[in-house]
């Protein structure tokens, strides 16, 4: 796929995410700590009820990435964690190419990226690197 | 607590990663994914991968096998005041279900920062290297888990 400097990546809004997700990405992903899964466990830690697993905001935003390029054509992904995702919160997955480089004569769209609750807080962000062909 | 000194010297073998289709499917089905690269043996080998192709952060969950050799559990942080800060993933090739990838941990960097709130915040990088069976580089993992000042909780009332 094609983009120009500065151009937006399409937008991904998510199912609202669910306590079951929660669950379900602990088995698949082997992080069982308990305050993703368990609210009383959660509570414990000073929270108000579970959260979700921050790696799981990255890997939407690595669906963002294979969706707005081909899937394997990610260089980089790389993130940092801000917010926390509670279960209900509706995650908009968004983000701009910020330049175009050219590697040995191949095209790759560096990125910026974010994954947005509900209220507008920004829970993930980080840049992507994909090739464009 | 400072990090260990022990944990730096420390040499963390070598060991063994195969993704299998039955685990790239839930790990995409709990992300809501629905490219048929990650579900469908025939869709992937059409999309030009040899097999189902694994979401890009898929190699999290190698993290829990074999928790002596993951370098987290000896860097003698307290849970509590721990915190993933920063996650990378660099992709040299596909990795696809039936690899049989090897895959090496290193602590990558280490540093130390004043908190905020005073005390000191430790930063370790673990940088975690897949190959495959010709062992050509398929995939680098860097994972900064931070140790805080102090517990949230407590942070927050200061």
């Amino acid at each position: 796929m094609t983009y120009k400097a500065g151009g937006p990546l399409p937008e991904i809004v998510k199912a609202p995410v669910t306590k079951v997700q929660f669950v379900m990405y602990a088995g698949a992903s082997g992080d069982f700590n308990p305050i993703h899964t368990d609210d009383e466990a959660a509570r414990e830690r000073g929270l108000s009820g579970v959260i979700a697993h921050g790696m799981l905001s990255m890997a939407f935003l690595g669906q963002l990435a294979e969706s707005a390029f081909e899937a394997g054509s990610v260089r980089k992904l790389e993130v940092n964690f801000r917010g926390m995702i509670s279960p209900g919160d509706v995650i908009t997955l968004r983000g701009h190419v910020a330049e175009i480089l050219d590697v040995d004569g191949r095209p790759l769209a560096r990125c910026e990226i974010e994954a947005v609750n509900g209220k507008g807080d920004v829970v993930t962000k980080g840049t992507v690197e994909a090739w464009m062909g | 607590m400072p990090l260990d000194p022990a944990v730096l010297e420390r040499e963390f073998p070598e060991f063994e990663f195969i993704p299998e289709r039955g685990k790239i499917r839930e790990f995409a089905l709990a992300l809501g994914l629905e490219d048929p690269v990650h579900f469908d043996v025939e869709a992937a080998r059409a999309a030009g991968f040899d097999d189902l192709l694994a979401p890009p952060t898929f190699t999290r969950q190698f993290w829990h096998e074999n928790e002596e050799n993951d370098p987290m559990v000896h860097l003698g942080y307290d849970p509590k005041r721990r915190l993933h800060g920063e996650q990378e993933f660099e992709y040299h090739k596909p990795l696809v279900a039936g690899m049989a990838l090897r895959g090496r941990n290193v602590i990558a960097s280490t540093r130390e920062k004043e908190g905020r709130r005073g005390g000191k915040m430790t930063f370790v990088v673990i940088e975690t290297r897949f190959t495959d069976e010709n062992g050509e580089l398929v995939q680098v993992a860097r994972r900064t888990l931070i140790e805080t000042a102090a517990p949230p909780k407590e942070a927050e009332k200061e």
